[in-house]
């Protein structure tokens, strides 16, 4: 048995160093000139590797010489990846995460302003500008985007004589009340606080109540007041059973599957819930979409997500000008824009933002609440690490003491800055 | 090698009258170094798949890393205090002793009957003795999600024949209610620590000589008589082994539970190992934290064995 433990142990290491080796060979073979850049890109759904497949063929077939060698990581192993890659120094050139701030901080990004033509920098939606932003100096660039709003089902809703959605905070409880009286099959609202986006569904809640991560001067404000209220609300919603059961290690896909089935009355769903989930279960689900409920029902706010590209300064930075020109290429209007409306996700550049807005009519309420859309404080160093501790730690405020829960994660936000 | 033997059989043969000092002392060194090409590979294996990951290990742990994964110079004991800081850090110490002594008791408890069962003749026995080698043979990532699906409070297909038959008159949701989760990925450790335990008991077994027995039978000794003061204490040997590596093997054990709760809700079902790997890549991402973890587990787990191998009196076992 130890003979066969040291034998794994050996292979094991054989095959790290013989893998770590070979990308080593490839990034420095790639060295030799500098025209041959390493790209790692996420994998949204099944069509983002032929999509990136195709854009980087055009782009080698417009600049000869030049070669980009495509590397698609799944969502679910990206943290893991990217911290190798990091520790390792085998940084990428061109990197697809939703997290920058740490690596500008620790000097290891380009400024957009170096790698971007002016032409494209200004075509960015003013609303992400400050997200990719670290301490004044904008480093990543935003791939896509994605909002969320209210989903529900009409027929649920018709069955339970609920006549418009719910606007605020009681609505949301006493309508899901009448589903629960009316329809045993169903559970009223779909409340995924699980590992896997927590951090999305309490924020989404927390900004309609006037909480949120960071007060009006940025400060960290995860143990607040309106913050505390928001998790007391959604476990007496828990608690009432109008939820479905176990929040918090109900992950989203978990939810949104269910709501596809008509299996849940209403939910925080996002641009991409139908292309995603939907459609390939009922194309024909009768679903409204309206803006998240509010406390009061008077403002209604809702949360932008954005992804981004960034450009590592890999061996001193002399791949400067080919990561450059791979960027200016994927930015042209209709590459873009052709790349996310596949995806389903929305656009980040004004003339991407025009193709879309005429080719997808679905994505119209979607874009329109864009520019009150609230984001992540991506620009904080502090915000990759701290997001990931949510995500684990938030749900078991539902079952635990929030109050204590939310002041345990506002100590770890301090603590990192 | 060559040289070296050819050396060595030239100094063997040489008749040797007034052999002078500085002759001798190479030859004693040859004849030191004689051993090294048959038990250098071993050495060399030992030393980087052994001691040098240790070494990196205990000095990852000192180290400040950033949370993007790059390294900026040392810490001295800081991780260790972050580490002790964790307000979660106890409770998953507990539940580690919970994990290992409870899945190793249980499955060295059946496998004593599950050995018995393979030891006895009866029609089939072959194929019984396959079948119990499948949970082994089958990745444990697998059976862990394939466990997990048939959890789920959905889909499950537990729900639905604890259902059926009436047991339960509600789907329950076994795997977010942390008592509950931890029984049943204790059961899947269980299931899967099954076969190597059940054989090693197996051989411990054949190994136990029939004339022993039959003078059992001839003094008049009972079947419990039998079984407790004549099998239990031959197969010493065998649940020595079987314990420790299995000790070993659940104290470590990663797939399961990260597979099916991912340690959650919050940290509420982690053992220490899936705890450190959640510091390093999933909680706030601190590697050298993380290491710290890692250092403290090599301890617990030698300190575990040691005092095991105390307690059965080890030492006496070897001169046997």
């Amino acid at each position: 048995m130890k003979r066969h433990l040291m034998g794994a142990i050996a292979a094991g290491l054989t095959v790290a160093l013989g893998v770590s080796g070979c990308s080593k060979g490839s990034s420095s073979g790639g060295g030799g000139d500098d025209k041959t850049i390493r790209f790692v890109a996420a994998i949204y759904d099944d069509k983002t590797k032929s999509l990136w497949d195709s854009l980087i063929k055009t782009f080698e077939e417009q600049n000869k010489g030049y070669k980009v060698n495509l590397e698609m990581v799944d969502w679910t192993q990206m943290d893991a990846k990217v911290k190798t890659y990091v520790q390792t120094k085998q940084t990428p050139d061109i990197l697809n995460y939703n997290a920058f701030a740490d690596f500008a901080r620790d000097g290891l990004l380009f400024p957009a302003s170096d790698v971007l033509s002016p032409q494209v920098s200004s075509d960015i939606l003013p609303s992400f500008i400050d997200g990719d932003k670290y301490k004044g100096i904008q480093y990543a660039v935003p791939l896509l985007s994605s909002v969320r709003l209210f989903f529900y089902n009409k027929d649920v809703f018709k069955k339970a004589g609920i006549d418009t959605p719910p606007k605020t905070w009681d609505d949301v409880k006493a309508d899901a009340q009448k589903i629960k009286d009316k329809d045993k099959g169903v559970f009223p609202l779909g409340l995924p606080l699980g590992a896997e986006e927590s951090q999305a569904e309490f924020f989404m809640w927390a900004m309609n109540n006037g909480g949120g991560y960071v007060d009006q001067s940025g400060n960290w404000a995860i143990d607040s007041q309106a913050n505390v209220d928001t998790v007391n609300y959604l476990k007496d919603l828990t608690k009432s059973g109008l939820t479905q059961p176990n929040p918090e290690t109900t992950d989203r896909k978990d939810v949104f599957n269910e709501f596809a089935q008509g299996k849940i009355g209403m939910l925080n769903g996002a641009v991409f819930m139908p292309a995603g989930f939907i459609n390939k279960v009922n194309a024909k689900l009768p679903y409204g979409i309206a803006p998240l409920p509010s406390k009061s029902g008077s403002t209604s706010n809702t949360l932008g997500v954005q992804d981004f590209l960034v450009a590592f300064k890999n061996n001193g930075g002399k791949k400067k000008d080919a990561v450059s020109k791979f960027l200016n290429f994927f930015y042209q209007a209709n590459n873009v824009a052709n790349f996310q409306k596949e995806e389903g996700f929305l656009p980040v550049t004004k003339s991407a933002g025009d193709v879309i807005a005429n080719a997808v009519p679905y994505d119209k309420p979607f874009i329109d609440a864009l520019p009150n859309a609230k984001f992540y404080p991506t620009g904080n160093a502090a915000w990759g690490p701290l997001a990931n501790t949510i995500k684990e730690k938030l749900g078991t405020a539902i079952t635990g003491d929030p109050k204590s829960v939310l002041g345990e994660l506002q100590q770890t936000a301090q603590k990192n800055g | 090698m060559h040289d070296t033997i050819e050396a060595h059989g030239a100094g063997a043969t040489t008749p040797a009258p007034a052999p002078p000092p500085k002759t001798s002392a190479l030859r004693r060194l040859g004849r030191a170094l004689a051993p090294l090409p048959w038990i250098g590979p071993a050495v060399i294996l030992i030393a980087a798949v052994v001691l040098w990951p240790v070494i990196e290990m205990v000095r990852t742990s000192v180290l400040r890393i950033s949370s993007s994964g790059a390294t900026l110079g040392t810490r001295g004991t800081g991780n260790y205090r972050d580490l002790f800081d964790e307000s979660d850090l106890v409770s998953v110490l507990l539940r580690t002793v919970v994990w290992v002594v409870g899945v190793v008791l249980v499955t060295i408890v059946v496998s004593l009957a599950l050995g018995q069962l393979l030891n006895a003749r009866f029609p089939g026995r072959r194929i019984v003795r396959w079948a119990v080698i499948v949970p082994w043979a089958a990745s444990v990532l697998m059976t862990a999600l394939t466990w997990k699906w048939m959890l789920n409070y959905y889909y499950g297909v537990v729900n639905k024949v604890l259902q059926g038959v009436g047991i339960i008159d509600h789907p329950v949701n076994w795997l977010s209610h942390p008592a509950q989760a931890m029984m049943w990925m204790m059961w899947v450790a269980v299931f899967v620590s099954l076969p190597f335990t059940s054989f090693v008991i197996l051989a411990g077994l054949q190994t136990i000589p029939e004339d022993v027995y039959e003078a059992a039978r001839v003094d008049g000794a009972g079947r419990a008589r039998t079984y407790f003061r004549i099998t239990l204490p031959l197969l010493r040997p065998s649940l020595l082994v079987a314990a420790i590596i299995n000790v070993i093997n659940v104290f470590n054990s990663f797939p399961i539970i990260y597979a099916m709760t991912g340690g959650g809700p919050g940290s509420k079902t982690d053992t220490s190992t899936t705890f450190m790997y959640k510091l390093a890549f999933t909680g706030s991402g601190d590697v050298g934290e993380s290491a710290a973890m890692a250092v403290v587990n090599f301890a617990l787990i030698l300190i575990l064995v040691l005092v095991y191998l105390r307690v059965v009196g080890w030492r006496g076992e070897a001169q046997s």
